[in-house]
């Protein structure tokens, strides 16, 4: 009986979750594929944007030089959102489906600090991988948004603020698929949900808009979740105008708004979520 | 120690576990039996808190699993299912539970030399024979070197090195004072591993005894009898309480009759007898008879 101590062994953590949910991100060839494919398209979407740009003629004022700068490197957020709302899916879906789940609850049976270490993990993680990715679009693009007429005044705090607000985004749209997965328990139907969400529902408020030409509804769209989250990415000085491209009026939503109510679509989905992963069967 | 009490668990109207009470008890193994859906994983997948009861309770100890500080510590589970990411290294799967519980490489290193793991410990588990699986199952069992193993099918899809090993390792785990429930439908493994048995049938305890008991319940011992005169003994000792089979032209095989009182009706009869065995009932046979009314899933008819 002499080697039975189990009292004075270490127990669970919430810094061995941690430790342990980062193991599982960076062990998997599908988080090396997606933060690959985000970076690549942070940085070539950026490129593109900043050596196609052309102003004819014009001079343009600070604010809309900082907004097209802002622009070139957000370029490919609408497409990288995609890729963070797969991989979010896959990281608690790829867990039930194969199985590893049950492995995980019976690590931590308290369940929830499995699925919070989990999301702190991955949501940092995508939150550094994605700004490191614009900081670096924003070397890249500036000689050649230069060329443009387009001079990045890198002093200006408000242009670093929509890159942190992007890579937030990024970050909440992924935890946002996390919360989607464990509810769901399935990757084909989260990632189906989520791009649901992120594609299709603006798509057909935007249509609903168009046609009734109705300010409520054009409202409504203000609050679903991906088109809150890009307002995050909104450079402070751009006109209203250009952020209401159908000329519908209607209100449009403040950075630190739009990043609130990603927030509220995030927290009402993961508490779902918890109360699910606390009373099903694994 | 693993005390159930009352434990159930209902699906819909299926009654998967119903109102099962038993304990199981420290320093000897225990032999969890009882036919498919009989209950047993789902048994073992409460006692580890992955599966709610739908009443009743069991306890790891003194506490339900979910309650222990370090629940690897306390015990270690290998369930029926696949329970790995598919696309992770045995090593990395084994960190990542190791490191809930500040579990480091050191720990993770010999588990995986216990369980003959080394030459593809950095190969993805989707690549892995079931054999490979099932020991890294049991290496994840052993993580965290604990006081109580749950071991649902442990030697399913293993060599018989592996079979041996599982066993040895079992029965010395048990000689440490450990507790061990484990789960096999191969009866001949059964006899030698394990020192008590619970037999479940349709989610119910149907016998829960020492495997020496339950070995002696089995009634109808069988008699083996060699003679020339097979035929005629044969209809000699027919009778409606005693069956009589036979397989070679020489040998009969009585149920229902002791070998004095077969031998002793020979000598009447001036039979010559070449043989005549008492055969000692098998694990197996006692199983038979104890689930024969609660197999669920019964196959028909001979091959």
């Amino acid at each position: 009986m002499t080697t039975i101590a189990p009292t004075q062994l270490s127990g669970v953590t919430f810094g061995g979750i941690l430790r342990s949910e980062w193991i599982k991100l960076m062990s998997l060839r599908s988080t090396i594929w997606c933060y690959a494919i985000l970076v690549f398209l942070t940085l070539g979407l950026a490129a593109l944007f900043g050596s196609t740009l052309y102003v004819e003629g014009m001079t343009l004022d600070h604010d809309t030089q900082q907004t097209f700068a802002v622009q070139a490197v957000t370029f490919s957020v609408g497409m990288s959102q995609l890729v963070v709302a797969v991989l979010g899916a896959l990281v608690i879906t790829g867990e039930y489906g194969t199985g590893m789940i049950r492995s995980t609850l019976t690590a931590v049976p308290a369940r929830l600090p499995a699925l919070f270490g989990k999301i702190v993990v991955f949501g940092a993680v995508t939150f550094v991988i994605s700004l490191v990715a614009m900081v670096l679009s924003a070397l890249l693009s500036a000689p050649l948004l230069a060329s443009s007429g387009v001079d990045v005044d890198f002093a200006d705090g408000a242009y670093w603020a929509a890159l942190v607000g992007a890579a937030g985004f990024l970050a909440l749209t992924g935890v946002f698929a996390t919360a989607v997965g464990t509810i769901v328990r399935n990757s084909a139907g989260a990632i189906a949900i989520v791009l649901g969400f992120v594609l299709v529902l603006p798509t057909i408020v935007q249509i609903f808009a168009a046609i009734t030409r109705a300010e409520w509804v054009a409202n409504l769209g203000n609050f679903l979740p991906s088109n809150a989250g890009s307002r995050m990415s909104a450079y402070i000085g751009e006109s209203a105008a250009s952020a209401d491209p159908l000329g519908l009026g209607g209100f449009v939503l403040e950075p630190w708004q739009g990043a609130l109510v990603l927030v509220a679509w995030v927290v009402a989905l993961l508490a779902l979520a918890s109360v699910l992963l606390k009373q099903r069967d694994a | 120690m693993i005390e159930a009490v009352g434990l159930s668990k209902h699906y819909g109207a299926t009654k998967a576990v119903d109102d099962v009470s038993f304990t199981v008890r420290p320093g000897m193994v225990t032999g969890f039996l009882g036919p498919n859906g009989a209950g047993k994983s789902t048994t073992m997948r409460m006692i580890v808190g992955l599966d709610r009861p739908s009443s009743g309770q069991v306890t790891v100890n003194g506490k339900r699993y979910a309650e222990h500080s370090a629940p690897l510590r306390e015990v270690g589970v290998l369930l029926d299912a696949k329970a790995v990411h598919t696309g992770r290294s045995a090593v990395n799967h084994l960190r990542a539970l190791g490191a809930t519980h500040g579990i480091g490489r050191t720990r993770v290193e010999e588990v995986i030399a216990l369980t003959g793991l080394q030459s593809v410990a950095k190969k993805r588990v989707g690549g892995f024979s079931l054999g490979m699986g099932q020991r890294l199952g049991l290496a994840a069992a052993l993580l965290g070197d604990p006081a109580t193993l749950v071991l649902d099918e442990p030697v399913n899809g293993l060599d018989p090195e592996g079979v041996v090993w599982v066993r040895n390792l079992a029965r010395h785990l048990a000689g440490e004072g450990r507790t061990i429930l484990l789960s096999s439908h191969l009866m001949s493994e059964m006899a030698q591993t394990a020192d008590h048995i619970i037999v479940l049938g349709r989610g119910r305890v149907i016998a829960d005894a020492p495997v020496g008991d339950i070995v002696a319940r089995s009634t109808g011992t069988a008699v083996t009898v060699r003679t020339p005169d097979a035929e005629r003994f044969a209809a000699l000792v027919a009778s409606p309480e005693v069956t009589v089979t036979s397989t070679e032209p020489t040998l009969l095989v009585v149920n229902g009759l002791s070998a004095p009182q077969i031998g002793e009706l020979a000598a009447r009869e001036g039979v010559v007898l070449h043989e005549l065995t008492p055969t000692v009932g098998s694990l197996e046979e006692a199983y038979m008879q104890l689930t024969a009314d609660d197999v669920q899933y019964r196959s028909n008819g001979a091959i």
